[in-house]
């Protein structure tokens, strides 16, 4: 049974040799981080390779979580959903904050500076 | 010195200090004195600006890989697209940094020992579900062996080892 499974999924993989990213970019943005001197071959394929997987994995899960049901559009807000709940994503919660209107938090503030007042 | 631009770009992408040091390259001139098997970059000693295209992916090839992922009726707003392709430059360090400290750790500690009778293993780190605590099968580079014939053998180990007989150590 696992067999079979393995099998689909080598299957899998050699048909998707195929990558939409390019290497190139993709070795500019590793050689960014500090103390990173060359880069095996093998390593810059399998990052590229892995970075498609996470955009698809990113993308839908937003999608399933967030208004994909109504609107039937992705929007930023189901991405920074996704940033916060799912322990995957943790990392972007920095790079993904959710956004809210300004005279919204201007009301917060002020709220807030109200409660102190009466402390 | 364009030292602004990319620091902007690096709180765009949530990157922290610890990530981008300030600079736009790190040259591997052996500004650590620690590891002195850096080779020279292979001809990227361009200190041009680093543009915005530069440091994400085109937007077109990243549009078309969410397009694909969702269902076939799906639409993508622009500021999400433009969002996730900020996401995925801070995965690339991300995935680039973490195995990369585990390297250096290693390095570190073979590097204590004696007549350089070790091999370093150089980690991949991918984990399952993006997370970077497992690890795939470590993969040396190059070995010298005892004859002094350089040999780049890629051997796959489960764990770091100690191989007698091999003298230097070299990165292919």
């Amino acid at each position: 049974m696992s067999g079979k499974n393995m099998e689909e999924k080598v299957e899998q993989a050699t048909d998707r040799k195929n990558i939409s990213l390019p290497m190139s970019r993709v070795r500019l943005i590793m050689k960014s981080s500090p103390d990173v001197s060359c880069i095996n071959q093998d390593a810059l394929f399998l990052t590229t390779k892995a970075t498609e997987l996470f955009v698809q994995h990113l993308a839908l899960s937003s999608y399933k979580n967030g208004s994909g049901k109504e609107t039937n559009t992705l929007s930023y807000s189901d991405l920074a959903n996704a940033a916060e709940e799912s322990e995957t994503f943790q990392f972007l919660t920095d790079i993904l904050p959710k956004k809210i209107l300004a005279r919204e938090y201007l009301k917060s503030l002020e709220e807030m500076e109200k409660v102190d007042d009466n402390l | 010195m364009d030292g602004d631009s990319s620091t902007t770009d690096a709180s765009q992408l949530g990157i922290t200090g610890e990530y981008m040091a300030g600079s736009h390259f790190v040259l591997a001139q052996a500004q650590d004195g620690d590891e002195g098997l850096n080779d020279h970059e292979d001809g990227d000693g361009s200190k041009d600006n680093l543009r915005e295209q530069d440091i994400y992916l085109p937007i077109a090839n990243v549009a078309r890989i969410m397009k694909n992922a969702i269902p076939q009726t799906g639409k993508i707003a622009k500021d999400a697209k433009e969002c996730v392709q900020e996401c995925v430059s801070e995965f690339i360090s991300f995935i680039t940094s973490e195995p990369l400290k585990l390297y250096l750790q290693k390095f570190r500690e073979a590097m204590k020992g004696e007549k350089g009778i070790s091999t370093v293993t150089v980690t991949e780190g991918m984990g399952e579900e993006l997370t970077d605590e497992t690890f795939t099968n470590p993969l040396p580079a190059g070995i010298i062996t005892a004859d002094g014939q350089q040999q780049n053998v890629m051997v796959y180990t489960t764990s770091y080892q100690q191989i007698p007989g091999v003298q230097q150590l070299q990165f292919s």
